[in-house]
């Protein structure tokens, strides 16, 4: 048990740099009034109402998975610039069903830390009510979960760090005078057409060329390497409160639009008869901006049918520095979003019982009648 | 087209950030630059401390609109209405061929501070007229009676004394901190921060820029011989089209009753050099306020 705890920490501290996280600078810039946090031992007294440095992440991972090893497991994507292992877990219930997959990731733009809160949170709760809960059930019959909890690892760190308010990754360029790609505008989809520059000064720097990030690399071969049985791919952000559907590189919509809309408003609908919060649903070239090269656009262009990525709470009152306060009713009203669009993902692929039932019986029928006449 | 609206000059600031579709009536190609916005008006108000305008004070009151549709040639999105606010009552939006745009919008406006409750105060009605795609959009804003006069003394009142309360020289690393709090006891510095970034975000405001207060990193006060509130601070705004984080400071004098003085220096991102407010905008300055 401890060993095993204790490799993920030490993995994470032998890399190249280590985690670059001095926890006694972080405390000391906690303002006096935050609480004491006192360190947490077990999953029993992980507070998903709290941010987390990295550090903690990596230890909440490795411990979920020893927690949940019936259905969990831990897989590794690739290391970032900086040379930290980036791992993805997924959740499976071990069955015979054949089983298509929901791919979940957080915190591609570092300093929105609402959204691996999120991440964190949605796995919780699947987990802890996996058994009893039979919406969850069913789902997990036929999905496979695989959840990104932190994407951009190095600028996640960086905002723990250094700069709270840093957006892209940490790689280095013009020999070390600028750094940070835009992750989300790194993957190849129309890349760097729109919305995006090719000057590293700007947050919007789509890279060297089209996923020349080795993060954007990991995600992406991983990703290709399951996209025929990848139905739903949901990217979170902040903030903004939006259900952005494909593309932002174009006000062209995809086959499936209409139909997009409609879950997305749904999961609209379904997040604000939470706690009143209204998100608004569109593309993401209608409703917000236009981009090229994200990760949502690209998952549609290799044919993922549902991409959706979320910008979560808030509005602008704190934008990125979220307080902890709000964690848990962000989350809760993101989660009835995030399944309501899976039940819709599931109703489509795997719709009727009854309809199942039905063609088994008429090809009982079928053999029986054939059986009598044969004698 | 004749004259533009001009800031009301009891209005301290009205900041109007107009985010409107661009449509091709053309299918498919969107256009180079800039970003294209959103369908969807956010009015931020913040008032002159010693309000002329009937019913608001400067006590944590911030508006958040959005408009229920944009007529006209533009397609509309989804109406939205924010939760913050009941649903605006009306507006609409032009455009012309001389690049003006113009946003007439109702609305209601409610309390800001979450500790008073959600009180929805009273009904508005504004109008925003940007020129030639120029920052400092013209707006002109009335309000129906919404607080008695004499209670938003006594609330600009309390929050001068709040204010005299801090520690002396405040010395303040960021507000809210890296996890979203803001100790009550410096909440009034927030306040007062928000409405002075405000006149500076307005400033900036185009139809393509619009801003938002991400953080303060940094404030300083001072003792003045009068009694005035004196206090210097930097704010990072937050460019929402470009992501860029800007770092304004700001000098900040204030005394209840006396017109808010505001004095600004931001750093323009990317480029050495740092500029004050002063380019050409579509409007006039409110008179009140001076760059000293």
């Amino acid at each position: 048990m401890k060993p095993l705890l204790g490799t993920f920490y030490i993995l994470g501290m032998l890399v190249p740099g280590g985690l670059g996280y001095d926890r006694s600078l972080a405390q000391h810039r906690q303002e006096v009034v935050d609480e004491i946090v006192s360190p947490w031992r077990s999953l029993e007294t992980y507070s998903y109402n709290r941010y987390h440095p990295m550090e903690e992440i990596y230890q909440w991972m490795s411990q979920i998975r020893e927690k949940y090893t019936e259905v969990v497991t831990q897989h590794f994507l690739g290391m970032t610039y900086e040379s930290r292992p980036m791992y993805c877990l997924k959740i499976s219930q071990p069955s015979n069903n054949p089983k298509k997959i929901i791919w979940m990731d957080c915190g591609i733009h570092a300093r929105e830390w609402i959204a691996p809160a999120f991440c964190q949170w949605f796995v919780k709760e699947i987990l802890q009510n996996y058994k009893d809960n039979s919406r969850i059930r069913r789902l997990l019959k036929n999905l496979d979960f695989y959840v990104l909890p932190v994407l951009n690892i190095d600028g996640y760190i960086y905002t723990w760090t250094t700069d709270r308010l840093w957006r892209k990754s940490r790689s280095s360029h013009n020999n070390g005078t600028c750094f940070g790609t835009d992750l989300n505008r790194n993957f190849n989809a129309s890349w760097c057409s729109i919305g995006a520059s090719h000057n590293c000064q700007e947050l919007t720097f789509c890279g060297t060329g089209p996923v020349s990030e080795p993060e954007t690399k990991a995600v992406s071969s991983f990703i290709e390497s399951k996209k025929e049985n990848i139905v739903c791919f949901l990217t979170m952000h902040s903030y903004g409160q939006l259900i952005l559907l494909p593309y932002g590189y174009t006000t062209n919509k995809p086959s499936n639009h209409e139909e997009l809309i409609q879950v997305g408003q749904k999961a609209a609908n379904a997040l604000k008869a939470k706690h009143g919060t209204n998100y608004r649903v569109g593309s993401s070239a209608d409703i917000l901006y236009a981009t090229s090269g994200s990760s949502r656009d690209w998952a549609r262009d290799i044919r993922i049918p549902f991409s959706y990525t979320f910008e979560l709470r808030d509005n602008g009152t704190y934008g990125f520095v979220l307080p902890e306060a709000q964690i848990q009713a962000t989350c809760e009203e993101a989660m009835e979003a995030v399944l309501s669009v899976l039940d819709d993902v599931y109703e489509k692929y795997w719709h009727s019982n009854s309809a199942e039932k039905a063609m088994s019986t008429a090809v009982v029928l079928s053999l029986l009648m054939s059986f009598i006449s044969l004698l | 087209m004749t004259a533009v609206a001009h800031v009301t000059p009891r209005l301290l600031l009205l900041l109007a950030l107009l985010r409107l579709p661009i449509r091709r009536r053309s299918a498919g190609k969107v256009r180079a630059s800039p970003p294209r916005p959103e369908a969807r008006l956010l009015l931020r108000a913040s008032y002159n401390l010693s309000s002329h305008l009937p019913g608001i004070t400067i006590h944590d009151l911030r508006v958040c609109v959005s408009p229920h549709s944009l007529p006209g040639t533009l397609p509309l999105t989804a109406p939205h209405v924010e939760k913050a606010l009941p649903s605006p009552l009306s507006s609409g939006t032009q455009i012309n061929q001389k690049k003006e745009r113009k946003v007439d919008l109702v609305f209601t406006t409610e309390l800001y501070n979450p500790e008073e409750g959600n009180k929805r105060l009273g009904k508005c009605s504004a109008r925003v007229f940007f020129r030639n795609e120029k920052p400092r959009p013209a707006v002109n804003v009335t309000c129906a009676q919404l607080i008695e006069k004499k209670k938003r003394h006594e609330k600009d009142y309390q929050l001068y004394k709040r204010m005299k309360q801090l520690q002396n020289p405040v010395d303040v690393v960021s507000i809210p901190d890296n996890h979203g709090h803001i100790d009550p006891s410096l909440k009034p510095i927030w306040d007062l921060a928000f409405l002075g970034s405000s006149y500076v975000m307005w400033e900036k405001t185009t139809q393509f820029l619009h801003y938002y207060m991400a953080q303060l990193s940094r404030v300083k006060q001072w003792k003045t011989n009068d009694d005035a509130i004196d206090f210097g601070y930097t704010v990072l705004l937050h460019e929402f089209s470009t992501q860029e984080i800007i770092p304004c400071h700001i000098h900040l004098v204030w005394y209840p009753g006396k017109p808010l003085k505001v004095k600004d220096h931001c750093q323009e991102p990317h480029t050495p050099e740092e500029a004050s407010g002063t380019e050409e905008g579509s409007a006039v300055a409110p008179t009140e306020l001076s760059n000293f």
